[in-house]
């Protein structure tokens, strides 16, 4: 583990050296936080500030820090960086998945998601040596979902934004959708998981781009896409990127619509309900334009190393502490 | 009926009135989703492979399956016949339902047999089966290169690449899924 463990380390040096040389200031904000942003697809992890003086308090480990860095940038503080651990729960142990990992996420203002693209090659330009497997390498390979769609399923999304009609497709492929109503993007989501995600070209890193609006999310919408991609490194997904939604109307709706939805799904499975901050819905819409990319760095590091699984560049994987026991 | 979610490798089910054995199972979790559980299928009376995505909360039929012994009785080259150890009772499934099969099982061997109800599924060949080499190739004399190899055939028709110093009549340890020599075993 030692030899990962150096890896790692020069790993995030090279990193810190190619944002500061581009003057991203690097930030450190709390893991702890007793406001989300509603995710209802993303479990939390809640726990508790007990103080003898005050009532007790609900905090969440942070999914992501998101939810400080967009106060700073709403601030005035230009383009940022971060390298965290977050917490997502509920997700599988495997070799894909540790449910504390460490992210880097980086905002670039006045930028949008396609100057992001170019700002990910540089890095992984700046990350490769000789020894880098080729297929994370620069430069990217580009896709759009619906074009990756077409190829794999010979299905044209514009033709079919009602789910009754997805659905339809769905099941001339052989995908079994049940009868009772499901949203336009749990239909997408089986179809895409099943035909699009494990073909998808793994020669060169991948950015798939233009996720479908139905999707819900805080990236801009354009029609009938949504104005976000994702990387892929290997297969393995590595990266997300936004150009982040900044009219009010937006924002306050996707709160709402998506609070509702956490609610929904949480009290059925029992997760914990996150508070939210209307009021940060504002600070969202008063910050520049902005594109933001979250990377997963220990997955970053497993495929640059050349590994398979999360065990092998952790040093204390979830699996491992908790014993056969922890799945 | 049990919950998508809880499927396992292995898990047999009813998809679409036919039975299927779950090889592959992976959750995914799409960037923006909900959780999904990821199913690769094997139909064990085609060999139809099948790919399936559900979300963890969605029904599937389960259908309880028995692991029950049969003999190996012989193959007509259409089919193999077997007996069931505890009744008796003969039955014949078409060779295509189990390709290659017949280069692995050896006559009037017992086999774990995978049923549901009364039709066959799978026939449970041990990972790892001692045969006996049937023929072999005299090895070229002066070859002497360090990893020299040679195919011989066992006593069922499989034909096995081994080291160059297996000699007809003795007996070899064989990984029945990759097909792959293991060892020589002394008697």
């Amino acid at each position: 583990m030692r030899d990962a463990a150096r890896f790692r380390s020069r790993m995030m040096r090279h990193i810190r050296s190619f944002f500061d040389e581009r003057s991203y200031l690097e930030v450190d904000t709390p893991i702890l936080s007793p406001t989300l942003i509603p995710e209802s697809t993303i479990e939390n992890f809640a726990t508790r500030f007990d103080n003898p003086f005050l009532p007790s308090q609900e905090l969440y480990l942070v999914p992501s820090p998101e939810v400080y860095m967009k106060r700073l940038i709403a601030d005035g503080w230009g383009s940022l960086y971060q390298i965290s651990h977050c917490f997502r729960n509920s997700e599988q142990v495997g070799a894909n998945h540790n449910p504390e990992f460490t992210m880097l996420e980086y905002y670039t203002v006045e930028a949008d998601e396609q100057d992001s693209i170019l700002i990910t090659e540089e890095l992984f330009a700046a990350l490769a040596d000789k020894d880098t497997p080729d297929h994370l390498r620069p430069p990217f390979s580009h896709l759009t979902v619906a074009e990756a769609t077409w190829v794999n399923t010979g299905i044209d999304l514009e033709d079919h934004q009602r789910q009754i009609s997805l659905a339809a497709e769905a099941r001339r492929l052989g995908l079994s959708v049940p009868d009772e109503r499901e949203s336009w993007q749990e239909t997408f989501n089986r179809i895409f998981l099943t035909f699009v995600e494990p073909n998808l070209p793994q020669e060169k890193p991948l950015v798939l781009d233009r996720y479908p609006a139905q999707i819900e999310c805080l990236a801009m919408q354009e029609g009938a896409w949504r104005r976000r991609w994702e990387l892929y490194g290997g297969g393995v997904e590595l990266a997300n990127c936004y150009n982040e939604e900044r009219r009010l109307q937006k924002i306050e709706g996707y709160y709402s619509n998506e609070y509702a939805r956490l609610i929904e799904k949480r009290s059925r499975n029992g997760m914990p309900i996150p508070d939210i901050d209307v009021d940060f819905a504002r600070i969202i819409a008063a910050m520049p334009p902005v594109s933001g990319v979250a990377m997963g760095l220990d997955r970053l590091q497993m495929l640059l190393m050349g590994r398979q699984s999360l065990d092998e560049v952790l040093l204390f994987p979830l699996s491992r502490i908790l014993g056969d026991t922890g799945g | 009926m049990i919950k998508a979610g809880q499927i396992e490798k292995g898990t047999a089910l009813l998809i679409k009135g036919q039975p299927f054995i779950v090889v592959d199972r992976e959750f995914v979790n799409p960037g923006k989703g909900s959780a999904f559980v990821r199913l690769k299928l094997k139909s064990p009376s085609t060999g139809q492979v099948l790919q399936e995505t559900m979300k963890s909360q969605d029904n599937a039929e389960d259908i309880v399956v028995a692991d029950r012994d049969c003999q190996y009785l012989y193959n007509d080259g259409e089919s193999f016949h077997l007996m069931l150890t505890d009744t008796f009772e003969q039955i014949e499934v078409p060779m295509a339902t189990f390709p290659d099969y017949e280069f692995l099982m050896k006559d009037g061997e017992t086999y774990r047999c995978t049923f549901w109800e009364s039709q066959l599924l799978e026939i449970q060949i041990p990972p790892k089966v001692v045969y006996l080499v049937a023929e072999a190739e005299e090895a070229v004399k002066g070859d002497t290169v360090q990893g020299a190899t040679k195919y011989v055939t066992t006593e069922t028709g499989l034909k096995v690449r081994v080291p160059i110093f297996i000699k007809q009549g003795e007996k070899i340890r064989v990984n029945t899924e990759t097909r792959e020599y293991i060892e020589r075993v002394n008697n």
